[in-house]
């Protein structure tokens, strides 16, 4: 008999098990149109027409980013939740609830995106997963989104009432650090869907159902961003999570620093969302001020990435040492590379040092006139999300997958090569989006081959930069083939015993001590809402004032379909009785995640 | 052997207090160098080299030309 | 809570550094004067761009200071080429008839986006000439991808801003007089001196004109079809660089000129 997850937690097991397959899933879909972007848009290889690159640019997108690492994130939370509290959900009834919305959220959502391809379906969403106005999609997509997120929310109070039933037996413990990242992350999460929330709910949704006639793009524009930067933090905390009490574990140490990691989590849940306009570094209608307040900001947000740099290596780097290492950098060759575990965990935290320069760029107020909207920005966030939060997914799964399934991984080797694979495939295809985007290659663009012109390089050509993107591409594509194979090859293993035990990471220094006033949560949500109006009010009161609340005369694109009328009536009738009760349910759950 | 992660053979065990992570501050301090040269390049050779740049439509400029 | 030395070391550095970075921006903008895009400008009706904003155009406001006024709509920028001389300073408005767009000068740090009803504000200075491509690099629709403009940078010597424009009639009754009417439109400040040539048949007659700032000057010739006989004759009419061209045929009875006739400023 083993001590893994899954014998602990046999129902809980399945939650995450589904969460990750769901997860899977859009991945798979997500790889194939990105193979499919990468070819056309290099020009290498095109068989799909290019108006329709944008419907895939929006499957890619939203399955990506918001179905893959969302769903990832719920299974690890709450296998995080779970295993320090060491305690199973409160009503797993209760549990399936959120897995079911944020399920049924999806379908909507990509039911709406990939009607797009079949010209007799009069249902589109061809609006990239920014969905900018006077854009429109079918109202089916953005109550997709509603749901989803909807989902997140209850899946938070989930957590949430884990933590307030294991307090009451618990009173004078200190919050376990795998349960403190995920309360602090959910805080930054509630703070945050406010406003892709209040962009969707007020405006968007109603918009596209035909009841108002416009909306305000710069508006709806900032609401996203509001939303838009801390949600890239939300991609990034679960791998913070399993960097900080899993990675020392894979490399045979202890966490270095218990209260760093937590004073990092309390300034990401502070500062992640005050700079939402250093994306709007370029747009008209934002005093320059703002932009710059904006911008302080956002480099202040290096320092709790900067300080997990140094406390995840330095906990690493006690692996390697309890192992045999020595010197300075000599050390590095007693880290257990042959464990694609940890070897992919830690090639994605070395790509996301360089997507830490690249940020940092984009950060930079004026220098955002050379990268906006160019390649070098979907360079920076292959890095980021594409590989820092996918790799760390991808390699930490054959750890997780054996928990939550019973079963031994497949194939330890192929594991190993395709961690290697997404290493090499990325280093290909972002160095080259780089270079390509500060010769002002554009993003979101199907044929970047202009008539009236040609990009200039200074070094190497633009035949060069694209044959390296498409290589990349293609080297990432074989690398999800190969992780695909060690996932369906385990989920048709059979039970086994010889699982590694459940558990994370022992720290170094302990929570004892850290300062106690970490853990006040009511606090550290206090502050942060405080910075969130400082930074947003005045901007949004002067979006307002300018542009009106539903902005000048505008005709939304492409314009209204035949089947959103039926749509309309189907909502103002049936679904009010459904939204109703989502609404009950959300105010029920809503005090307690006050409390 | 198929197991994923198999518990790393330990050699020794290091406590808190004989620990001290000189390998992260030199690879840290190697990562502080590579920062700040690509940065000056990206700022002053990439960006200021991109000209024409959007100046104040008031200030005259001298660094840019 | 004790944070171990090395750490300690490397917070302070890195503190070092974010400041550095503020530091090097706040230089951009301050020592530098690069200025970001922001809310100095009133917003705009996009569905009354003709009255809120005029049409799009280039103007000369000052001596080396020009105007240009863009709109960017699915799937072109207007105008297209944008003309200005070098060693210039230009101030781009730039608005949106329909979604958000973008306006980015391929090989420069001038790019914004354009958001329909707000108009972004950018001024800059071509010290060379050169021709640059104009791309939109913010998703706008289905064909997203094509949709581009150019901007020209001229020669300081080879830039004006004359335009040249002819009517006339395209037959004539033998033994009738007909006229031409040349307009030549000055968009600069400055006054134009230039000669107006006007051909036709082996005839040349040239007018001395001086067309003062930012109008224009009318200048008629007169042509007797007795002189060229009957048959298609064929006219030019020179402004510098600038050729307007047509056929003059004479006849005997203009019996159709309810069809053909007319004037016609071709
Ligand atoms: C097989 C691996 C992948 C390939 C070949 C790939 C390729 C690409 C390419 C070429 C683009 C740029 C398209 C354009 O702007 O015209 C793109 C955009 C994007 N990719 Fe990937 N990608 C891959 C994996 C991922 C992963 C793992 C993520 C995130 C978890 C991701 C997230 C995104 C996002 C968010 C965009 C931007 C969409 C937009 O601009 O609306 N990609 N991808
Ligand atoms: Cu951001
Ligand atoms: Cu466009």
């Amino acid at each position: 008999m083993s001590n893994a997850y899954i014998d602990k937690f046999p129902a809980e097991a399945k939650v995450v098990k589904a969460a990750f397959y769901s997860s899977f899933l859009a991945l798979a879909l997500g790889g194939v149109f990105g193979v499919i972007q990468t070819l056309h848009r290099t020009d290498i290889y095109r068989f799909i027409d290019s108006a329709d690159y944008y419907t895939v640019l929006t499957a890619h997108g939203v399955f990506m980013v918001i179905t893959f690492t969302i769903f990832f994130l719920v299974g690890v939370f709450t296998w995080a939740v779970t295993t320090s509290l060491d305690r199973g959900v409160e009503d797993i009834r209760f549990t399936w609830s959120w897995v079911g919305l944020m399920t049924i959220g999806t379908v909507m959502a990509g039911v709406a995106i990939l009607a797009g391809f079949v010209d007799s379906i009069d249902i589109s969403a061809s609006v990239l997963f920014t969905f900018y106005a006077p854009l429109q999609a079918h109202p089916l997509f953005y109550l997709g989104l509603v749901l989803f997120v909807v989902g997140t929310w209850v899946a938070g109070a989930d957590w949430f009432r884990s933590w307030w039933a294991w307090k009451k037996e618990n009173p004078d413990a200190r919050i376990p650090l795998p349960t403190f990242m995920v309360l602090t992350t959910m805080i930054m999460w509630y703070i945050a869907t406010m406003g892709v929330a209040t962009s969707i709910l007020v405006f968007l949704l109603p918009w596209s159902l035909g009841w108002i006639e416009t909306v305000n793009p710069l508006l709806t524009r900032t609401l996203f961003w509001f939303f838009g930067h801390p949600v890239v933090y939300f991609w990034l905390m679960p791998a913070y999570l399993l960097w900080y009490t899993m990675l020392p574990k894979f490399a045979g140490g202890k966490l270095f620093s218990d209260p760093l990691a937590r004073v990092g989590f309390v300034l990401f849940l502070l500062l992640s969302t005050p700079v939402g306009i250093h994306h709007q570094y370029l747009d008209p209608g934002i005093a320059e001020g703002f932009k710059f307040i904006a911008m302080t900001n956002t480099m202040f947000l290096l320092l709790p990435s900067f300080l997990t740099a140094f406390t995840v290596v330095a906990s690493i780097e006690h692996g390697a040492r309890q192992r045999g290492g020595t010197g300075y950098f000599s050390w590095l060759k007693s880290l257990p590379w042959r464990d694609p575990v940890f070897a992919g965990m830690a090639l994605a935290g070395l790509l996301f040092a360089a997507a830490g320069f690249s940020g940092m760029v984009n950060a930079g107020m004026n220098i955002n006139y050379l990268v906006h909207n160019s390649l070098w920005v979907v360079g920076h966030f292959h890095l980021t999300v594409g590989t820092a939060v996918a790799l760390t997914f991808m390699a930490v799964s054959y750890w997780f997958i054996p928990q939550v399934t019973g079963k031994e991984l497949w194939n330890r080797s192929v594991a190993l090569i395709q961690v290697v694979l997404w290493f090499i495939g990325m280093t290909f295809m972002t160095n080259s989006m780089h270079r390509a985007g500060l010769i002002g290659m554009p993003r979101r663009t199907a044929e970047p081959q202009y008539t009236g012109f040609e990009f200039e390089t200074a070094v190497g050509s633009v035949g060069e930069l694209n044959a390296q993107i498409a290589l990349g591409g293609v080297l990432l594509t074989l690398s999800l083939v190969l992780f695909f194979a060690n996932i369906i090859g385990t989920a048709f293993g059979s039970r086994s015993d010889n699982l590694p035990d459940n558990g994370y990471a022992e720290a170094l220094s302990g929570s004892d001590d850290a300062p106690r006033v970490l853990d006040n949560l009511k606090l550290w949500t206090a502050i942060a809402v405080v910075l969130v109006i400082i930074a947003y009010s005045l901007p949004l009161m002067s979006i307002v004032d300018r542009g009106g609340l539903f902005g000048p005369d505008i005709t939304a694109f492409p314009a209204n379909l035949e089947s959103v009328r039926f749509l309309a009536f189907a909502v103002e009738h049936l679904g009010t009785a459904a939204l109703e009760s989502a609404g009950t349910l959300a105010w029920n759950t809503l005090p307690e995640v006050i409390r | 052997m198929s197991q994923a992660t198999e518990e790393p053979e330990q050699l020794q065990e290091i406590g808190h207090d004989e620990y001290n992570p000189i390998g992260t501050l030199a690879l840290i301090g190697l990562y502080f160098v590579i920062l700040v040269l690509l940065w000056l390049f990206v700022y002053f050779v990439e960006f200021l080299g991109n000209d024409p740049t959007v100046i104040g439509a008031v200030l005259t400029m001298v660094g840019l030309q | 809570m004790n944070i171990h030395t090395y750490e300690k070391v490397w917070l302070i550095a890195a503190l070092l550094l974010i400041v550095g970075f503020i530091a090097t921006i706040t230089y951009g903008s301050v020592g530098l004067g690069i200025a970001m895009i922001d809310d100095s400008e009133e917003t705009v009706e996009p569905s009354e761009l003709d009255e809120d904003f005029g049409e799009p155009r280039v103007e000369h406001v000052g001596e080396n200071e020009y105007e240009a006024y863009v709109i960017a709509q699915t799937f072109i920028f207007q105008p297209d080429p944008i003309e200005v001389p070098a060693n210039s300073k230009v101030t781009f408005y730039v608005t949106s008839r329909d979604v958000i767009h973008s306006f980015s000068v391929v090989g420069t740090n001038i790019n914004t986006m354009v958001i329909p009803g707000e108009v972004s504000t950018m001024t800059a200075e071509f010290d060379e000439s050169g021709e640059y491509g104009i791309i939109c690099n913010e998703y706008c629709g289905s064909f997203h991808h094509t949709m581009e403009g150019q901007l020209h940078v001229v020669p300081e010597d080879e830039f004006d801003m004359t335009e040249l424009s002819v009517e006339s009639d395209d037959e004539v009754e033998l033994g009738n007089e007909t006229t031409f009417n040349v307009a030549v439109e000055n968009g600069m400040l400055d006054d134009l001196e230039t000669t107006v040539t006007f051909e036709i048949g082996n005839e040349t007659t040239e007018e001395e004109i001086t067309v003062s700032g930012e109008s224009t000057e009318e200048t008629t010739f007169t042509v007797d079809s007795t002189e060229l006989g009957e048959g298609d004759h064929d006219w030019t009419v020179t402004v510098d660089d600038y050729e307007e061209s047509g056929t003059l045929t004479v006849v005997e009875d203009l019996e159709e000129e309810e069809e053909n006739g007319g004037n016609n400023d071709e």
